[in-house]
């Protein structure tokens, strides 16, 4: 049972399901209790006990009935099978048999003969795994682990003997029997091969494609992988949410507040009972993020805008900006749209323009820029490519004073910043970071920096 | 607990038969749960939307289990102070004030401060003792004699910190006081922890949980639960009931009614003298089952056309 088990939680842990030794053993002793013969139960408790949410709770149950589908014929329970595959082989299996069987002489033959369907499925199994079927990473590798499977289970031995019965004239019988038994034999292998390189390896090749996608950069990314890369990045906003929308008070303990402690005990005869300590309250960090839509960062803006909105989702105090040559406020759209409306009516109104930084700065000044406190993070995600206009540098540098904590964040790599008309050199002075932002990742690592320090 | 129980908890189905005795109607994933946490001797971590008895299953696991119900209530801010132990100060303070002459004997002849202070030190820390400790709920469950139920309600309202500091208490079953040393739980307890999911819980919180997950019940289930709670109203308008609360479910509604608010229409309906559900009843009760001004806007034009589908099989 351990064996079985253990493959099927590594088949889990293939699919996403992030399960720990410590589960593994409650699985373990779960089963254990409830026993395997009860399937819906069997379900259920390792279900409780393996997965822990309901989103990992459905992956579970599919992979459940998959693997255990697959593995069911050699359970315990021999009538199905003796019913359903054995039936057909069964039949002819009438009394000049045993004799057969006797005088056969490799075992994989008088295995097959015997007709022991439950038995040879066990066989099949600890051959698979004694032959590495658990490798198995590629569809193509298939054929080649059925022939090592079948040469663990004593084929060499019956191809022999099939040729020494050719030989005689009085087993043709049993000849055409063996001969038809061998190739359901190999069938069986190869299915039960692929069922289990289904089981544990369908979402291996996805997984991979996660961890490039995260390294992949943004402009490069095809239509085909659009959904996908979505997917990462609400995974990734909501990462940061967990770990940050709800650190908001920092005790340090060790400073004893004299002056509170005191007034604190005045009641209780000046004895210090009650003990105050120094505490500060950091305050939920508020951000501002204006991003660019325009054309030349056309192929970004989705991502951005992607980001954005989910950062509006994960943060309390997010104000979110858009602008190509004209800036608005699109925090109240984001928060009654869904995500994908929203999405699309931002980049239809406000996208593919001309960019003009300067313009868009003014139109920020009178909406937000008295808002801007030195508790304000702005972030700008843009390549500044101002089409040779006035990029009101002034402005921004006022920006920065109040805040004091501006990110820029580019989405070209730094050896293109001020080539052609990008103005990024005379932005640079007036901001606490510029960083080039090209993956998911830098994303992820850049927030999640600024998410630490503010929260 | 287990061990007096062990009858009433020797399968899933014996479970779930004692649970319908006692007007609890539960699937067959909560039943196993239950087992699980009793002989795993693991704490449950419910989840599901507000309303489909997440907090009742406690109620009912300590009935059954006739065990004492501890529950505590989670809230942003809360401490170890009011979930674990508080020191009794007005009583140490009490005791100071009356033990003063006493310390004056004691202090009688000591040279020096230093004297003094060793000869305080023999006394040891009456004052930090067992005498003077105020359970709060968890440690309450700790000390239980035959072991009881521990209900942590709505766990995801509590802070960070305080998630992490339960970790103890859910994987060993006891707790560090300071002062004291480690409590350990003399009978262990059955924890459940509810979770209404509105934020995410820490993985080393989950991993020690068996998880249970508690949907909206299918359409059988609610009509035995109504049957269980109401038993007074006829069947046809319970079918009639179910269907319209499934149809409702639905809907893309801001809160859709859960069995709690099933059970509050149908008390109503068979207060009101209901038999036969028609758009009239429907719109003047609509309030009960949907709690936003909004909802029930959208829910009022679509009243007939959701009426004709739960009429349809009476």
């Amino acid at each position: 049972m351990q064996k079985v088990l253990g493959d099927f939680i590594h088949a889990l842990r293939q699919a996403g399901l992030p399960i720990s030794s410590a589960e593994t053993l409650d699985g373990l002793r779960a089963a254990q209790l409830v026993g395997i013969d009860n399937a819906p139960l069997l379900k259920q408790s390792l279900g409780m006990t393996l997965s822990k949410c309901l989103e990992h709770r459905l992956i579970f149950d599919q992979i459940f009935d998959q693997y255990f589908n697959s593995h069911n014929q050699f359970s315990t329970d021999n009538s199905a099978t003796s019913e359903d595959t054995g039936q057909t082989m069964a039949a002819p299996l009438s009394e000049p048999l045993p004799d057969a069987i006797n005088s056969l002489e490799s075992p994989l033959a008088q295995q097959l003969i015997s007709g022991d369907m439950a038995g040879m499925q066990v066989m099949i199994a600890s051959a698979a795994g004694a032959s590495g079927a658990q490798e198995v990473t590629f569809m193509t590798q298939v054929p080649m682990v059925s022939y090592r499977v079948m040469q663990a289970l004593g084929d060499g031995e019956l191809q022999q003997e099939l040729a020494a019965l050719a030989e005689r004239e009085e087993s043709s019988a049993i000849l055409s029997l063996l001969q038809q038994r061998r190739a359901r034999l190999q069938q069986q292998v190869r299915d039960y091969l692929e069922q289990q390189f289904l089981a544990l390896n369908q979402n291996e090749p996805n997984k991979r494609r996660e961890g490039n996608l995260q390294k992949i950069s943004l402009t490069s990314i095809d239509q085909r992988n659009y959904k996908l890369m979505g997917e990462l990045v609400r995974k990734a906003a909501k990462r940061l949410a967990s770990m940050h929308s709800r650190r908001r008070r920092i005790t340090k303990r060790g400073l004893l507040d004299v002056r509170r402690t005191i007034t604190a005990n005045a009641a209780y005869d000046g004895f210090l009972f009650h003990t105050k300590w120094k505490s500060t309250r950091i305050e939920r960090p508020k951000v501002m993020v204006l991003c660019d839509v325009s054309g030349s960062v056309s192929k970004v803006a989705r991502f951005l805008l992607l980001f954005l909105y989910s950062l509006q989702d994960v943060l309390p105090n997010v104000r979110s900006f858009v602008f190509s040559s004209n800036m608005a406020e699109v925090t109240k759209l984001f928060e009654e749209k869904d995500m994908e409306q929203g999405l699309a009516e931002v980049l239809h109104t406000w996208g593919s323009k001309p960019t003009n930084y300067g313009r868009a700065l003014s139109d920020f000044e009178t909406m937000a820029l008295a808002d801007i406190d030195n508790r304000t993070t702005v972030i700008m995600l843009g390549d500044a490519r101002n089409n040779n206009e006035d990029g009101n540098i002034a402005l921004w540098e006022e920006i920065y004073r109040r805040s004091q904590r501006v990110l820029w964040l580019n989405p070209e790599v730094p050896v293109s910043w001020d080539s052609g008309d990008s103005i990024m050199r005379k932005y640079a002075p007036y901001c606490s970071h510029v960083e080039a932002c090209n993956s998911l990742r830098d994303l992820n690592r850049i927030l999640g920096s600024v998410l630490k320090h503010e929260a | 607990m287990i061990i007096r129980n062990q009858d009433k908890i020797n399968s899933p189905d014996t479970i779930k038969q004692q649970f319908e005795a006692l007007g609890y109607i539960c699937s067959d994933a909560i039943a196993t749960s239950v087992y699980l946490a009793c002989h795993l001797q693991k704490p449950i971590l419910v989840e599901g939307p507000p309303g489909v008895g997440k907090t009742e299953l406690a109620k009912k696991t300590s009935d059954l289990l006739s065990a004492p119900l501890i529950r505590m209530q989670c809230y942003e801010g809360l401490d170890e102070a009011k979930a674990l132990y508080e020191w009794k100060y007005g009583k140490q303070l009490l005791y100071t004030q009356l033990l003063k002459d006493q310390l004056g004997d004691v202090m009688r002849g000591a040279k020096g401060l230093d004297e003094s202070v060793s000869r305080l030190h023999q006394f040891g820390d009456i004052f930090y003792s067992d005498e003077f400790l105020e359970p709060r709920p968890l440690l309450e469950a700790l000390r239980t004699e035959d072991g009881a139920v521990l209900l942590i309600d709505e766990i995801d309202k509590a802070d960070q910190e305080f998630e992490a500091f339960l970790l103890e208490l859910l994987s060993d079953y006891q707790i560090s006081i300071p002062e004291l040393g480690t409590v350990k739980a003399k009978s262990k307890p059955l924890v459940l922890l509810t979770s209404n999911n509105t934020r995410e819980l820490s993985d080393a919180l989950k991993r020690r949980c068996l998880h249970l997950y508690i949907p909206f019940p299918s359409k059988a289930i609610e009509q035995k639960i109504i049957t269980a709670q109401v038993p007074e109203l006829n069947d046809k308008l319970k079918h009639q009931l179910v269907e319209f609360i499934s149809e409702l479910r639905d809907m893309s509604l801001k809160k859709v009614p859960a069995v709690s608010e099933t059970i509050d229409w149908a008390r109503a309906l068979l207060l009101l003298n209901v038999d036969n559900l028609d758009h009239e009843w429907v719109k003047t009760t609509l309030n009960l089952l949907l709690k936003f001004q909004d909802d029930i806007e959208a829910v009022e034009p679509e009243i007939h056309n959701l009426l004709k589908v739960a009429t349809k099989g009476s």
